[in-house]
Order: structure tokens, then sequence, then C-alpha cells
């Protein structure tokens, strides 16, 4: 039954000295907190898709500045007016210049007697504009709207979260009520107000939401400084005689990024779904600007006949809503430690 | 509690208060008077006008008739219709919105469980991958493109339904879908991440395994405790459904209060902006109120101690 | 455990609503009979005659009350509840012997009281009625809306039940056409003090004499019915049993209702329109609003003063504006006008206003004629350039417009800067009443279906010319019509068909476009009556073509 132990003694050499550092090696190369994120986020593919679309679309609408001149927005060219898709080289009906008039394709470039040279990818607006411009130009206003919208988020809650919380004491207090003030008021209702006093366009839909937006940012950054507050590292570098100033910036803000990042990604399709809703109803962007909102406003106006004129501008806004959405989940799993699996 | 309340409560009527003078004042410095024909006037007749509206007053007396009438419930006068009070409005117009609300909240939080439940139990499967899915694109789906194609593919090309009007429960199925289904999706995600969370945990594991029914689990445990949080949402849907009344009920011609705020911020009715305005926001501080003393009873471990404080 | 009942409460809560809510819903009641299914843009303000300012209030107004006439088709009169009118040899007296046995909706006899009382009530400035500029010329009417005269000083008086003397001041010729304007209409004395504050708020609070009665309106909804009224004194005539009307204020949902069969009318946005207008059931209605160029020639600035007061670059610019490409630009909104009075607004024995003389000067697009006037216009007033602004209203439309204007304007003319202002409707208003612009785009919609209401705002001394555009021989011809020729109607035209063309000719103002409208309206409702101007929609004889 027994079983012979069989030793070799060469088992009782020690190993050589250069083994005995590697075992306490972390094979994997050190990573950082973001680096770490990054990783997590990277095997998240419906975020990763989504962040590469952003990307795109931000370059395209950015990018379009340079090609696309408020002067092409605004000048009509009433002989183009509402042309269907047309692409060179694809024959397929809905996308060969044809549109469905009383149940057959008719072919309404050459109706219309359009140049065979002439082609519009998205086709063309009421007077003559080619949509795929106005759609460049409508997401660019959109981002617009939603990059200020972060900034004031960033701006306004972080600064106002990180003082309520370091304060604490009277001064958190009130600052508190003055949250629930404001955020016991819908929304929309400060940006008809606000609307009511300036004139409806980008600037006061930036400044309504620069009012309004920025509650639900500054209720987390506060609940996380106040359990920062007593962290150790932080009482040091008070000990220390650290400004607060400093503090905030080198210990706070860094160690508050991950909420900062998540709640921006939910307040940007927010931003891109006021700015477009107040556009639809009337009462936000208004010719000759446009913006995604303007667009669906105008298509659905003749949607019964040209469909095209509204699906096109909804699905640019719907890809980029459900982008922001995906990312903004591929982000919250990435630096939410409690799904590290 | 009580003590709890009372502050709630007082802090409720500051914020009202606040609203409401930053609306009157905002409203004062905007041009324009109650009259489409001022020129055709004679000086006698506005001056006239002018008393009747009280519009001759000082500002600040202005105010406080404002307030005094507004504790009252008088919101004074709308511009738009003739000699019609703007509390008569409001009260003609908050039923046909009311219902569609509750509906659409009903509906969607009513089906966002189900769709949330069945995601979580089947977790990682291609169920749960449509149920994700289906729940981002209505979430990033605005309900005014949704209602817009619903009216015209379901009402108007397959006739399934009345394109608009208001006028039985056929009229409001289109606009309580279009409406509902923000919330159903915020739902499902919501109710989908809670109960996975829940699943996961000892109790459960426990109750496996005394051997109850998958279906037994997940009624009896999971479902309740991944609810609970659910009712922090109520506030956030409600303002979500004003402010998808408003398009909803233009698009499908519904006589609600939403419409009538749009048409009233394009006609300059004032008083009927300040009058619904006042209506939001106390409809939204009731809802918080509520939602947080639900939330205090449903869930012992929050101490109704001091706002949203620590 | 507990949750789990809340839940299945809750579950069979659900439920249950959606089910109760089912039961209770009413069936649409479109089916029987007669009935029309018609669209309306917005709600209904009010119902109260004293106080309506609007033309659906108007519409619904004309439809279910009756005055002394009604205007039919073609802007004829037509018999109302006057069945026999004498008036004086100057002009000024008119006596109306009412029809007997005619009826409010609640039983009470229509009286010459009624009208008598309905007058007074306009006329009171403690009404403060908007209409009731529409009184000028009946005697002591403008004393009255001023404060300076009690109310019974207007000239009306009832002479027993059912005779009515109306003393004017001046002859109207037009006075029997603003008969039929729901401002004149008579009001149930009984009625107003039965109802008091809450009159005319909801259609149970009124009385009704016209061929329908107004049902379903509860002052703030967005639907109602014209029920044909049995107790009409021509009821034989009336040959629908009901019109519902639906408010929708999206066009394409009221197209899509009207593809669906749940409406019988729709109007359609310029897009809409476009697309559709090769059909049979679309329908263009002309609006009785003409927009026009005012040119500011009592400016501050002296240039611009010197300028607008120049004839030739008054024409310059008026010739470079292509109108016919510019009602393009506004789509179904616009047409191109002809002259300062709208097409199809007002005709004598049958012919158009438009058509006795055809204005060809004043609102003809001629770039070359007009780079010719614009340098010698330049050269009169010793500039080589000039600068001037457009203002205009702030709306997606006004925009449309002014830019277009500007474009049209600076490519034809060299050394032409034009600026563009726009501005809230109220602004606009107040800046014309001050001179604080250069030119200014105005729409003035005539209020019956007369000329002159259409150029008198043009007299030098009317508050509406805020150009300040001044001409005696102008001004002569107006005069001529309102009195040597009030009662002759062939010279009365003849003065206003001078006084228009003296008007372009001397391109006092320079009209651009008319308003209008487009419609898809089903064929099978026939003899339904539209007029621009006064009563929009008159009822009474219409029918559904089986």
């Amino acid at each position: 039954m027994e079983e012979k132990l069989k030793l070799d003694p060469a088992s009782f050499e020690p190993l050589p000295k250069a083994d005995d550092l590697d075992n306490e090696k972390i094979a994997a190369p050190s990573l950082t907190f973001l680096q770490d994120a990054w990783l997590r986020l990277k095997k998240n593919k419906g975020a990763v898709i989504s962040l590469f679309i952003l990307i795109v679309m931000f370059v395209v609408a950015f990018g379009s500045t340079f090609f696309i001149s408020h002067d092409d927005l605004i000048r009509s060219a009433p002989q183009y007016a509402n042309l269907p898709t047309k692409i060179p080289g694809i024959d397929i009906n809905g996308l060969n210049g044809k549109l469905k008039v009383a149940g057959e394709w008719v072919d309404i470039y050459e109706r219309n007697g359009v140049p065979s040279d002439v082609h519009f990818i998205l086709g063309t607006d009421y007077l003559g504009r080619s949509l795929a411009q106005r759609i460049i130009y409508g997401t660019k206003i959109s981002l617009i709207v939603a990059v200020a919208a972060t900034f004031f988020d960033l701006l306004i809650g972080v600064t106002y979260g990180i003082v309520s919380g370091w304060k604490g004491g009277k001064v958190d207090t009130f600052m508190q009520r003055v949250i629930e003030v404001i955020s016991s008021v819908p929304n929309l209702v400060i940006v008809v107000l606000m609307l009511l006093v300036l004139k409806p366009g980008m600037t006061s839909i930036i400044c309504a939401l620069a009012i309004s937006s920025w509650t639900t940012m500054a209720r987390m950054i506060r609940a996380e400084t106040l359990s920062l507050k007593n962290q150790e590292y932080v009482l040091a570098a008070r000990t220390l005689g650290e400004s607060p100033h400093k503090i905030a910036w080198k210990h706070l803000v860094p160690n508050l990024s991950s909420i900062i990042i998540i709640q921006t990604m939910y307040t940007i399709p927010g931003a891109i779904f006021f700015e477009a809703f107040l556009s639809f109803i009337g009462i936000g962007i208004s010719a000759p600007q446009t913006s995604l909102g303007v667009l669906l406003n105008d298509g659905q106006k003749s949607f019964q006949f040209l469909t095209y004129q509204m699906w096109y501008p909804a699905i640019v806004l719907c890809v980029l809503m459900i982008s922001f959405n995906l990312l903004g989940d591929g982000l919250r799993d990435a630096f939410d430690p409690k799904t590290r699996r | 509690m009580r003590k709890y309340l009372l502050k709630r409560i007082f802090y409720m009527i500051l914020t009202l208060f606040l609203v409401a003078t930053l609306t009157f004042f905002l409203m004062k410095l905007m041009p324009g008077t109650p009259f489409t024909n001022q020129q055709k006037m004679t000086a006698e007749q506005i001056q006239i006008v002018n008393e009747q509206y009280g519009l001759n007053k000082p500002i600040w007396q202005q105010y406080l008739l404002y307030l005094a009438g507004m504790v009252h419930g008088d919101f004074g006068t709308s511009f738009q219709f003739s000699n019609q009070p703007v509390s008569y409005l409001i009260a003609s117009r908050i039923g046909a919105s009311a219902q569609l609300g509750v509906q659409a909240m009903i509906f969607g939080v009513f089906f966002g469980i189900i769709i949330g439940s069945v995601a979580a139990i089947n977790r990682n499967t291609w169920i749960d991958t449509t149920a994700t899915v289906l729940s981002i694109i209505g979430k990033s789906v605005p309900n005014f493109v949704l209602a817009v194609l619903l009216q015209y593919y379901i009402a108007l090309k397959l006739g399934w339904l009345p394109v608009a009007d208001w006028n039985g429960f056929v009229y409001t199925i289109l606009p309580t879908i279009a409406l509902g289904v923000g919330p159903l999706a915020e739902t499902s995600r919501f109710v989908r991440t809670g109960m996975v969370d829940v699943l996961n945990s000892d109790y459960i594991e426990l109750a496996r395994a005394k051997g109850l029914s998958k279906f037994g689990i997940v009624y009896h445990h999971a479902l309740r405790n991944s609810l609970i949080p659910l009712v922090t949402l109520i506030g956030p849907y409600t303002v979500a459904l004003m402010t998808g009344s408003m398009v909803i009920e233009n698009i499908f011609s519904i006589p609600g209060i939403g419409e009538q705020f749009v048409k009233s911020i394009t006609t300059n009715d004032y008083p009927t902006i300040m009058g619904v305005t006042m209506l939001f926001s106390t409809g939204l501080v009731l809802v918080i109120l509520l939602t947080d003393i639900i939330y205090g009873i449903i869930d012992p471990r929050i101490r109704l101690t001091g706002g949203s404080g620590e | 455990m507990k949750l789990g009942k809340y839940a299945k409460l809750g579950a069979v809560v659900a439920l249950s609503s959606l089910v109760l809510t089912a039961c209770g819903s009413k069936d649409n009641d479109k089916t029987a009979g007669n009935v029309v299914n018609w669209d309306e843009s917005g709600e209904l303000p009010g119902m109260d005659l004293s106080k309506a300012t609007d033309q659906i209030s108007f519409t619904m107004l004309g439809n279910t009350m009756e005055g002394l006439y009604r205007i039919g088709k073609d802007s004829k009169v037509e018999p109302g509840l006057a069945k026999k009118t004498e008036v004086s040899k100057d002009g000024k007296v008119y006596t109306f012997t009412l029809r007997k046995g005619t009826k409010w909706s609640n039983g009470d006899k229509v009286t010459a009281q009624d009208f008598v009382y309905s007058w007074r009530r306009t006329v009171d400035p403690k009404t403060a009625s908007q209409y009731a500029y529409f009184f000028n010329g009946i005697k002591n009417a403008d004393k009255i809306i001023e404060g300076k005269l009690p109310v019974d000083q207007l000239g009306i008086k009832a002479d027993g039940e059912d005779k009515l003397v109306v003393t004017l001041e001046r002859p109207i010729p037009y006075f029997k056409l603003l008969m039929g304007f729901p401002v004149f209409f008579p009001q149930s004395k009984a009625a107003v003090d039965k109802f008091g504050d809450k009159y005319g708020t909801a259609s149970k609070y009124m009385v009704y004499n016209g061929p329908f009665k107004l049902e379903g309106w509860t002052g703030t909804n967005l639907s109602w019915k014209l029920q044909k009224n049995d107790k009409y004194w021509d009821k034989k005539a009336v040959k629908l049993d009901a019109v519902n009307y639906k408010v929708n204020k999206s066009s394409t949902t009221a197209y899509n209702q009207y593809k669906s069969g749940e409406l019988d009318a729709s109007p359609l946005s310029n897009e809409q329109a476009k697309q559709l207008k090769n059909q049979k059931d679309f329908v263009e209605r002309e609006g009785a609003a003409v927009a026009y160029l005012q040119f500011n020639q009592d400016s501050k600035d002296a240039t611009m003063k010197a300028a607008m007061s120049n004839k030739k670059i008054r024409q310059a610019i008026s010739m470079s504006i292509n109108r016919k490409s510019l009602s393009k630009v506004i789509g179904s909104g616009a047409r191109v006008p002809k002259g300062m009075v709208p097409d199809k607004l007002a005709n004598l024995n049958g012919k158009d206003f438009v058509e006795m003389d055809p204005v060809v000067n004043g609102i003809k697009h001629d770039d070359k004629e007009a780079k010719k006037l614009w340098s010698e216009g330049l050269k009169e007033i010793g500039q080589k350039e000039l600068t001037f602004s457009i203002l205009g209203d702030d709306t997606d439309g006004s925009k449309k417009i002014t830019e277009t204007l500007q474009s049209q304007i600076e490519s034809t003319l060299p050394g032409a800067h034009v600026t563009v202002q726009n501005v809230p409707f109220k602004t606009r208003l107040q800046r014309c009443d001050t001179g604080n612009f250069d030119t200014v785009i105005s729409i003035w919609g005539a209020d019956y279906a007369d000329p002159i209401s259409c150029l008198e705002i043009m007299e030098s001394t009317n508050g509406q010319n805020a150009g300040h555009w001044a001409n005696s021989e102008f001004d002569k011809y107006i005069n001529l019509s309102r009195t040597v020729d009030a009662n002759n109607p062939t010279k009365r035209w003849d003065d206003l068909v001078k006084a228009q063309k003296v008007l372009l000719d001397d391109q006092g103002v320079a009209p651009i476009y008319q308003q209008a409208s487009a419609w898809v309206v089903n064929p099978k409702v026939k003899d339904l009556v539209y007029n621009a101007a006064g009563l929009n929609y008159n009822w009474k004889n219409a029918y559904i073509e089986k």
C-alpha cells in the first residue's frame, strides 16, 4: 500500500537566484485604471462598433464644415426638387432614382428632365437641396448641442457636486435644496421659458440645457465625493496642507472620472433627443439653419409621398442615439468593478 | 415620519412658489397683449380690456393678485379663447392627457417587467439578446418618429386602427404605444439588470436547493426584490410622459393639455403657459414626494430622515 | 409573498382598466345619413359674436346664426331674415321688414329688438369688441366706441317686432354685404343675460337661429358638430343632417384621416399640395389677403427718404421681383397677385374686380427696365449705390420670402444692398407705427367682399399707410366712391379701378403675392359655398352626392 516516495536529490538544489524574482513578477503588464477599462471595453463588440460609428459621424459632421457652407444650405434649386435617391451604378428600385408613384416605379430624374450626370445619393428636399448635405449639417448641429450640453454638465455639474460634497454641512444642505428645486421643475418647462425669453435657436436650447441638465451629474458627483473625502490618501493630502483646489484636481477628479464618463454618455443622447424634439414641435432650431429635428419635421410633412425624406434623417438620428446608448452601457460595464468577471 | 413629511411639503411649496414667481416675471418681460386686433381698437376699448385683465395695475400688485388667484386655482383668462378661464381649459383637457399618461405608464411598466424578467431568466441566450437589442432600439427611437410611423403604417396602410381622434379605447391604442415604448425599454433594461443580480444571490440558491420551480423562484423571490427600485423611475417617467404628450397629442389630435401647451407657446397665450407650467411642476413635485414615501414603506432599509441627504 | 399578491392585483387592475375603457368607448357617429366630416386647423375660440375675432368663430357663427342677409356664391347677397328692404333715396336710411315667425333654438321669437340689442352690445366700449370698427359709417358708432356717446344713440331702431330702421352717416354701397357678416347678426338678450359670463363659451350656453345648431362643443375641445336646426325658417333648403368638425393641428394627420375616409376634406401643406395638385379632388382656395411691400417715404434718414420717395427707385425694386418664382418658393400658400385687390374677392355683375382693367404696371417683372430705372433713380437722388432693409415677420414662411426678395433684388439691381430683418409680428407692427423701417412686407386681408376694403388703407390719412405714400388723385377717387358715386355701383367701381391704377402706376406699394390655401375635398360634397372674405364656408345648401 505504501507508496515509496522517490525523491531526487536534485529537487533539493536551490533554484537559481534570477528565477526567484521572476516568481514575484506579474505576468500581465501593469495597467492603469483607464487602460484596464479600455481593455474591457474592447471586448464589448457593440460598444466598439458604436465608438467607431460615432468617430466616423463626428469626423464627417465636423469635417463637412470645409465643404458645406451656409450658402449651400439655403441655396435652392427648384428644378431638382424632391428627387429620390440615385446612386450611379446601382440598379435597385428605390436607389436608382425611381420612386413608387401610384403603385408603379417611375424614374423621377427622367420625368423631371434632370441631366443624366446629376445624381443625389440621398435625394433632395422640397427646394432641391441635397438631403445628404443637409443631414450631415443637421448631424453637426445635433452634435454641437450635445457637446455643449456635455460641457455645461461637466463644468457646472462636476464643480457643483465636488463643492457640495467637499464643504458639507450647511453649504451642502443649501446646495442640495437648490438642486431639488431645479429638478422638480420639468426640464421641458425650463426650456420653454428660456425659449420665450431668448429667441428660438441654438443658443437658447444650449442655455436651457445648461440650466436643467446638470443636476443628475451634480448629485452623483456629490455622493461619490462624500465617500472619497474620508479616504486615507485624501486625508493624508489634507494633513500635508495641500490646497483644496489641488486635492480636487489631483485626487478627486481622477477618481470620479468613471462616473463622469458614464454620466456624460447618458447626457448626450438626452440632449440630442431634446434638440430634435424641440425642433420637431417648432420651437427649436428654425430655417434656414437645419438640424435632425428640423429635417424630421420637414420630412413628416410629405411622408405620405416621399417616405425617404423622413426615413433618412430618422435613421441617422436613431443610429446616433443607439450608438451613444450602447457606448454608454459598454463604458458602464467597463468601469463598474461589479460586472468584472 | 411626520416631521419629515412636513419638511418635504414645505420645500414643495417653496419650489412651486419659486417657479410661479419666475414664470410671472419672465412673462412680464414678454411683448404682446391679449388682443389680436389691437390696431383696430379705440383707446377707450383698450383701457377697458386692460382693466378687465388687471393689466393697468402696478407690477407688484399684479404679482400679488396672481399669487392669490393661484392659491384658489385661478390662473386668469386664456388669451386664445374668449372668456375661457385657464383653470377650465386645464380641467377640460387634463382627462385625456391623464388617461393617455396612465395607460402608457401601465403599458410600459407591465410589458417592461415581462420582457425584462424573461430576458433575465434566459440570460445570455438569443432571447436575452433580442430583448436587449429591442430595448436599446426602443430607447433610441424618438417617440414622435415612432408616432408618425405607427400612424402611417398601422392606421393608414393596414387600416387596423383609426388614424387619429379621441373617441374611445381603440383611438388610444396607437398613442399609448408610441408614448409607452420609452418607459417599456427603460423598465425592461432595469428589471433585467436587477433580476440578474438577484438571481445570483444566495437566497435564490437556497430556494433552488429547496426544490422550488423556476417560475416559483422568479415569481416569489426575484421579481419582488428587483421591482422595488422601479419605484424610483416613476418620477423620470412622469417627466418623459409630460414631454412626450406634447407631440403625441398633436400627432394623434388628442384633446389633451400637452398639445395645448405647445399651442399657447406659439400663440403667446401667457396665462395658459403659466397655468400649465404650474400644473406640470405641481404634478412632478407630488409624484416625487409620493414615490419617496412609497419607497420608504416598501423598502424599510431606506430611512426617511432628511431629503436626499446621506 | 405579499408582493406577489400585489403584483397579481396590479396586473388585474391594469388589464381591467384597459378593458373598462374599451367598454366605455363610443361608436363613431359618422355613418348616419347626410353627414360631412370636415377638418379644422384650430380650436373654436368663442361663439360670442360681439367678441369673436377669428375665421373659425365667424364660420361657425355664420352657419348657426342668421342675420338680415346670407352671403352666397361669389359673395352674392341672399335673403336672410330681411323679407323686404327699403333704402332711402340718399342711401342713408335702411328699413328692413323681418320675416315673420322665425325662432331661436329655445323657442323664443327673433325680433327687431334682438338686432338692436346685439348691435348696441357690440359697439359698447365695455364689451371691447375687436370688430366694433365694422360699424364705422353707422350713425354715431365711432363716437360710441370711443365712449363719447351712450349706446342708445346708435343709428338703429326697432319699429315694432318686425321692422328695423338703420340710419347711416354716409351711404355705404356694400351695406347689404356687411349685413351678412356675423358681427351684425341678432343676439337674444334673454340668452346673454341668462348665461352671463358663460355666454358663447360652450355649445349649450348659446341660442341659435341659423340653418344649424352647434353641438358637442365644450369650449376647449377638438371636435364639435353643426346639427341641422329644426326651428330654422328655411329648413327645407338645408340638406345636410350634420357637419362634424375635427381639429387636426398636424396637416399630416389631417391628410391621413382624409385618406382613410375619416374626413371629407383636409388642408394641405406646401409639400402635399405639390404632390397632389393634379388630382381631381385638389382644390385651391384664394385667400382675401394680399402681401405688399411698403416704402418708407417719411424715413428719418434723409437719403432713405429721398430714395423711397423716388418713383423710379420704387418701380425698379418692384420690377426686379420675380413674383412667379417667389410664389413657387412660398408654395401653396401664395399665388401671383393681380393687383392690390385680391383675385376672386369682389365682382360686379359677374365680372371680377381684377378683370375690370387688368393691372400690368406695378406688378410686372422686367429686369432690363428695372436696371434702367434704378440707375436713373440713383442719379436723381445723387447716389451711386443704396443699402436698404426689408422688414418681415420671423415666421419660417416670412423668412423664405425676405430671403428670396433679397436675392432677387440684389442680383438684378447693381449697387443695391439689401439687408433682411425678421422680427416678431407685434414688433413689426410697432415698427410700422413708428416709421422705423426702410421697406416692410405687410399683409392686409379684406374684411368684406368689396375692393374698398383693400384700397382705403392706402389713403394718405389711413393708419395702415405706414410708408406715408400720399397721392391726392388717389384720395380723390376713393373719396368720390364714398360720396358722389356711392349710390351708383358702376361709377363707383370705375372710381376704385382708377384709384388702384393710380396707386400701382405710382408704385405707392409693390404687391408681392396673394394668399391662398390648398385642400383636398371629397368631390361628392356639393354646393358648399366658399368665399375668401367675410364668411368662409356657408353650409346651408350643401349636400352629399349619392
